[in-house]
């Protein structure tokens, strides 16, 4: 059984459309299986809070996520008293006589707890998914707290005492490395790095993400990107960027790639104005390489025999 | 990490006997854990017990899933991902032949495993990364090892130039600038949160305060203001008169820019290069081969206004703001363009909230800023300071903190906008408006003989 279970997952993913490989499908299933976290690293547009989003859809349960800033500290990240409900409470039962220890007891009970996500995540019935998203964002006091969390699966609240987790969500954290993580996060956690996708994966996603799209164009976009991103880019374009730039061809009725095309939606493939300058003057070269020529005719919405040698 | 003396003892004979005795899976894989962490990788026994369950979950007949299974469990970052790949092939290579041979290994090293002692070396390098290693190795000065023996090394490190390291001292420097590093970045995060006025209201300890009156609100508490932290842009002068002191701050800049997360980098000699990207590689000499890829006039000529033109035009709008400090390290060695250099110069303070000069050459008593475009520049710079030894490193901690308060102060935020519009209307330096209190050259003078009383002494 437990050797379906990866095949199960890799194709179960399928199914979402999320198009994983060995290494991902692996790690998700192992941390799944002996209940670790998940920490994925890699360039930004890869899908790696993507992974976090299929695996819930996988599993059948919620996603709970808890986005990373500076500055994020406990009363956002794990519990809040709900100060105006107490204010109230105390209000209330001024006519009341019981003692001051039952009044007392009454305002530090979880009724007046606010759950933030990572206690949330810990008091559900059925495991979610936490996704702890972009953790290098976060400052490093947070990063131990959070150790504190994932190894104990406990919190610790100084006016009730300790709640115990009734289960132990899947967690999935992300990084940019921005900032390296520590590496008690590190050892505590499988470890899983996505890459930019190679030809034949970013090919498998854009069928996968785009209705639609001519088979043709696809290997053109994709062969496309793969030679952009061997270039020195100050913000190289992910999956997302292919995706959006794929989408739009397909709503402009294109099934194939010309220059002129190219030169038109280059804003959706580079986000930085150096890069889409540096683009721009190289692109007749660049496209010249990959076999892209513009026609001397105009081409009709019929030619198919469009495709580079 | 690993000392070597625990390297040769459990080197590759010792590795092929355990092989051969035990031929269960738990046993090598237990051995695999131990190469790693000889290899330099944090792997511990939470990993191996890792692995090991979690080799129960996969179907070990599929060589690929026996591979990702142990990496997702045992490489925890690219780094050692990378080292782990090095290995896997030698180690469970060995293994297999061993199931081969059916009996005690012969004691030929025909296909020993990789000796552990590869691990500490680099991967191959290219041409191009090799001349900044060698760069970053050159420049011995042997006489000055023996003035320094009997001396407590980290003292006299600290107070020692950087021009007078032998390369054999580099690893101890590279510690102590990466500490310095990170005792920056600790400082500039936490420094620079400080109490602010009333901000949002604070629920809990309002109501603390409060519960003894039984609810009755009467001392409200106030959430702190948080302040933005200080952002960092660097502007590293990496021309050929700075040779002997960049491939140092390099090492300062590259533990900085790891600790701290705030911070642009870029290096100039002629032109200017952005190098954040380069600088977030795992490794120092990771880092280098991208630098080594990304600039092209390393240990070239220095035109410090054309590059410094070409940040602002480029990126001072996306980069600089009021929270941000720009350091500039350069020895003032121009032979480009005066006016330009102090135009640029004149727009970055305007736009930063202060700029720093670090000039190595500050650390020789008879340094007089008497370049031209040293001279042209002190009006426009808040602080000029010396960057040539680890002291001096440390001592721009602690100025990069007081600066602040110090120019805070200074600038009413109802009249900077005014005050920003008559500077931008200006038509040159000397146009800013007077209410805006910025240090003139002379202060500037009076700091740095300040300073080099104080080194006499």
């Amino acid at each position: 059984m437990t050797v379906a279970d990866r095949t199960l997952i890799q194709s179960k993913l399928a199914e979402f459309d999320y198009i994983a490989d060995a290494a991902i499908a692996t790690a998700i299933h192992l941390a799944r299986a002996l209940q670790k976290p998940l920490l994925v690293e890699g360039p930004a547009g890869v899908g790696k809070t993507e992974i976090a989003k299929v695996m819930t859809r996988v599993l059948e349960t919620d996603l709970i996520r808890l986005q990373c800033y500076e500055g994020l500290d406990t009363s956002t990240a794990l519990y809040e008293w709900n100060y105006q409900r107490r204010l109230l409470q105390i209000r209330l039962e001024e006519a009341d006589h019981r003692s001051l220890e039952e009044r007392e007891a009454a305002i530090f009970s979880e009724a007046f707890l606010l759950k933030r996500p990572l206690l949330e995540a810990i008091t559900r019935e059925r495991p979610p998914v936490l996704l702890i998203d972009e953790l290098d964002r976060a400052d490093e006091e947070f990063e131990s707290f959070l150790l504190e969390v994932l190894s104990d699966w406990q919190i610790s609240i100084p006016e009730i005492g300790t709640i115990q987790a009734t289960s132990i969500p899947h967690v999935v954290i992300t990084s940019n490395r921005t900032r390296e993580l520590s590496d008690a996060i590190r050892r505590r956690c499988f470890y899983l790095w996505i890459d930019y996708p190679d030809f034949d994966k970013e090919l498998a996603i854009l069928r996968a993400k785009v209705s639609g799209i001519d088979g043709n164009l696809a290997e053109q976009i994709c062969r496309f990107m793969a030679e952009v991103r061997k270039q020195r880019l100050e913000k190289c374009p992910g999956v997302a960027e292919t995706l959006d730039w794929a989408k739009a061809l397909v709503v402009l009725h294109r099934d194939h790639l010309d220059p002129d095309i190219v030169e038109e939606t280059l804003g959706v493939v580079f986000k930085d104005w150096a890069d889409t300058r540096h683009m721009k003057a190289s692109l007749a070269e660049f496209l010249e390489q990959l076999g892209i020529r513009s026609k001397i005719l105009p081409a009709p919405q019929s030619s198919a025999d469009t495709g580079p040698a | 990490m690993s000392p070597e003396s625990e390297v040769k003892e459990r080197g590759p004979a010792p590795l092929r006997q355990d092989l051969a005795l035990h031929g269960e899976l738990s046993a090598n894989v237990v051995g695999f854990c131990r190469l790693l962490r000889d290899a330099g990788t944090g792997v511990g026994p939470g990993e191996e017990s890792d692995a090991l369950r979690a080799l129960r979950q996969i179907d070990l007949g599929r060589g690929e899933a026996f591979y990702y299974c142990l990496r997702t469990a045992l490489a925890k970052s690219v780094r050692e991902q990378r080292i782990f790949d090095d290995r896997f092939a030698s180690y469970w290579g060995v293994w297999d032949q061993a199931l081969e041979l059916d009996g005690p290994l012969p004691q030929s090293q025909s296909v020993p495993p990789a000796p552990p002692d590869e691990a500490k070396q680099e991967p191959p390098a290219t041409p191009s990364a090799l001349s900044v290693k060698e760069w970053l190795a050159k420049g011995q000065k042997t006489e000055d090892e023996e003035q320094v023996a009997g001396y407590s090394p980290v003292e006299v490190e600290t107070r020692r130039d950087f021009a007078d390291f032998g390369s054999d001292e580099l690893e101890e420097i590279e510690e102590l600038i990466a500490s310095l590093a990170r005792a920056l970045a600790k400082r500039l995060s936490r420094r620079l949160r400080p109490a602010g006025r009333r901000g949002r209201l604070d629920f809990r300890r309002t109501l603390r305060r409060n519960l003894r009156r039984g609810g009755d609100i009467v001392d409200l508490a106030f959430l702190r203001k948080r302040h933005q932290r200080l952002k960092l842009v660097l502007l590293c002068d990496v021309s050929r008169s700075m040779d002997l002191y960049s491939r140092f701050l390099i090492q300062f800049i590259y533990a900085l820019q790891n600790r701290y997360r705030h911070i642009e980098t870029f290096a100039f000699s002629t032109s200017l290069q952005r190098i954040s990207h380069a600088l977030q590689s795992s490794s120092l000499p990771g880092a280098l081969d991208e630098l080594a890829l990304c600039v092209p006039g390393w240990s070239g000529g220095t035109r410090i206004g054309a590059s410094l033109h070409t940040f602002v035009e480029r990126y001072a709008d996306s980069l600089l703001d009021r929270h941000t400090v720009v350091l500039l390290l350069s020895d003032g060695w121009d032979t480009g363009d005066v006016e330009l250099l102090e135009r640029s110069l004149f727009d970055i303070r305007r736009r930063a909230h202060a700029l720093v000069w670090l000039n190595p050459l500050m650390g020789n008593p008879d340094f007089r800023p008497e370049t031209a475009a040293l001279k042209a520049a002190l009006p426009h710079v808040d602080l000029l300071a010396p960057a040539h030894n680890v002291a001096a490193l440390r001592d721009l901690v602690g100025k990069l903190a007081i600066l602040r308060p110090a120019l805070r102060g200074s600038q009413s935020p109802v009249k900077s906008a005014a005050e920003e519009q008559a500077a931008t209307d200006a038509p040159g330096p000397q146009g800013g408006s007077p209410a805006k209190k910025r240090p003139t050259s002379g202060d500037n003078l009076m700091t740095l003989a300040r300073q080099r009383k104080q080194s006499k002494g």
